[in-house]
């Protein structure tokens, strides 16, 4: 199994829908474009047209915001079933679901919710990425989540979680450098630190996207630039993992799409530098 | 209780109740007051989740009803309904229930009825594709045997049916109409939604119409079907329905 199909290189964007006729007029050089799997979680239709599209011009992301693989009491397996209808249909170059749990005792939140970094959630995640890879029969990425609250109960970093995770299962990791930042700035840690505990070999994608400042806090928007620290802390982690395929991520108050290719270029400069330089 | 089941209902709890979020303070790093504000980011985040989502399903509602008060059903509903799957395709079904039921929406009856066609209208979206048909295989069949003939509908064709003039209403609220916005608040109508490629269309159709659609779409044969039709109008022009069906290809095949 591979962490990435190793036509993936160079960055991409996130394909939203307002976006669908511009993208496929212009054809953009773009190193692939990602998607969130549940909006493709459809029989037919304008967006499964769409993705086909997308599909015949770039590789593909599925980047997944429900599967919930830190759910105590079960997996959904009706959920995992769709992905992999999904994952036969695209034959995406990545996919890729977060740390995270998104429902309990039969009510989902939707959103990402933070996990305890334990010895138990990480002995439940290890089986349960076990099972997503040997259902998909291909290797996953699992993202570090932008969190606003810490468990008192933790027994390591979420960083020394994911490589453990990624030691134990063979899973890669998605390294969102803008979640490390938020959650730097969230719990006062040194995020060039984190990087440290992360092995270069287990790194298949990084995200870069924009968050917002709430009073004593960061929230994860995906609503504008990506902002300086978290370039610069991009930087350090080109230096340290080498070029990994790069995303930036844009969900809400969606703009041009030559601003979104003008974040991308410059993430490519920079992994373009720093490589060089490595 | 394992730890792991005892945390996620715990904070599903604070989630959900308010009140529930000093039990929290057990698990979460801390003062009390910095828990209930980084608690409350993720509830703020629960309620925009269910309202982007049934957004997409209910725009015409939501632009009937104002951003504001829509953002107040969704987290109305969400608490009466809430989402059972991480994927929210399916989140909003419920929807025309509620809203009958809910004693704020009452001044605008024909809420409801909407609610079931624009819920229509989403399913159409996402629906598989049509398969290719050649209609012409109808011509083939004898005359004997088409009374049995039982018709395969495009998929995401429905049929809404109202007191109220829900397709007038659903159509002024369409984006690029530029016509005039007068309603005949007294006029029944009935919707019948279709998806031809990817256009969803839905249109006006007579109660007969709609009777025979809807006997046909269930599984019906054709004399049945034109039986339920014939009950709601005697002179029910049936070669007139099917011919615009077959020619609109909501109607992409058969079986005997």
């Amino acid at each position: 199994m591979n962490a990435a199909n190793p036509t993936v290189s160079g960055t991409g964007i996130g394909l939203r829908q307002p976006h669908y006729r511009e993208v496929f007029e212009r054809l953009p050089p773009l190193g692939f474009v990602e998607v969130h799997s549940e909006n493709f979680f459809l029989e037919g239709g304008a967006s499964m047209h769409a993705l086909e599209r997308a599909r015949a011009a770039y590789p593909i992301s599925l980047h997944g915001v429900g599967l919930s693989l830190g759910s105590a009491d079960s997996l959904a397996g009706e959920h995992l079933a769709k992905l992999k209808r999904l994952v036969d249909r695209v034959e995406p170059a990545l996919v890729s679901e977060h740390l995270c749990w998104g429902g309990v005792g039969g009510v989902h939140f939707n959103d990402l919710l933070p996990l305890p970094y334990t010895g138990e959630a990480l002995a439940l995640l290890a089986d349960r990425i076990d099972h997503v890879q040997a259902t998909l029969k291909r290797r996953i990425l699992v993202e570090n989540l932008s969190a606003y609250v810490e468990c008192r109960h933790s027994e390591m970093t979420e960083t020394a979680f994911l490589a453990e995770l990624a030691r134990r299962t063979g899973c890669g990791l998605l390294l969102d450098v803008n979640n490390l930042y938020v959650n730097a700035i969230n719990f006062g840690f040194d995020p060039v630190a984190r990087l440290a505990q992360l092995d270069a070999s287990s790194i298949g994608q990084m995200h870069l996207a924009g968050h917002t400042v709430a009073g004593d806090c960061l929230i994860d928007t995906h609503g504008s630039l990506v902002s300086d620290p978290v370039w610069s802390l991009y930087e350090q982690a080109c230096r340290r993992f080498g070029p990994k395929p790069t995303l930036i991520e844009w969900d809400t108050d969606l703009p041009a799409l030559d601003v979104l290719l003008s974040q991308a270029a410059q993430a490519d400069a920079i992994a373009r530098r720093e490589v060089v330089h490595a | 209780m394992p730890e792991l089941l005892a945390f996620e209902t715990d904070f599903a709890a604070a989630l959900r109740e308010r009140g529930r979020t000093p039990a929290m303070q057990r698990w979460l790093a801390g003062s009390g007051e910095l828990v209930e504000s980084r608690m409350a980011i993720y509830r703020a985040n629960m309620v925009a989740a269910a309202d982007k989502a049934l957004a997409s399903a209910y725009p015409v509602i939501r632009q009937v009803v104002g951003e504001d008060f829509f953002h107040g059903l969704a987290r109305e509903y969400q608490r009466h309904t809430p989402s059972v799957s991480g994927d929210l395709t399916g989140f909003g079904a419920g929807f025309d229930v509620f809203l009958a039921a809910f004693e704020h929406t009452a001044s605008l009856p024909y809420l409801p009825d909407l609610a079931r066609l624009e819920w229509a209208v989403h399913r159409a979206y996402g629906a598989a594709d049509a398969p290719h048909w050649d209609p012409s295989s109808l011509a083939a069949v004898d005359g004997e045997q088409q009374a049995a003939i039982r018709f395969a509908w495009a998929p995401g064709t429905a049929v809404v049916c109202s007191t109220y003039p829900i397709v007038r209403i659903w159509t002024i609220h369409q984006p690029g109409y530029d016509g005039e916005f007068s309603v005949a608040w007294d006029l029944a109508e009935t919707a019948l939604v279709s998806r031809d490629g990817f256009v969803v269309t839905v249109a006006d159709c007579s109660p007969a119409e709609a009777a025979f659609v809807a006997a046909s779409l269930a599984g019906a044969p054709l004399a049945a079907a034109a039986d339920a039709a014939l009950a709601a109008l005697a002179h029910f022009d049936l070669e007139a329905l099917l011919g615009r069906a077959l020619s609109a290809r909501l109607i992409c095949g058969f079986t005997l």
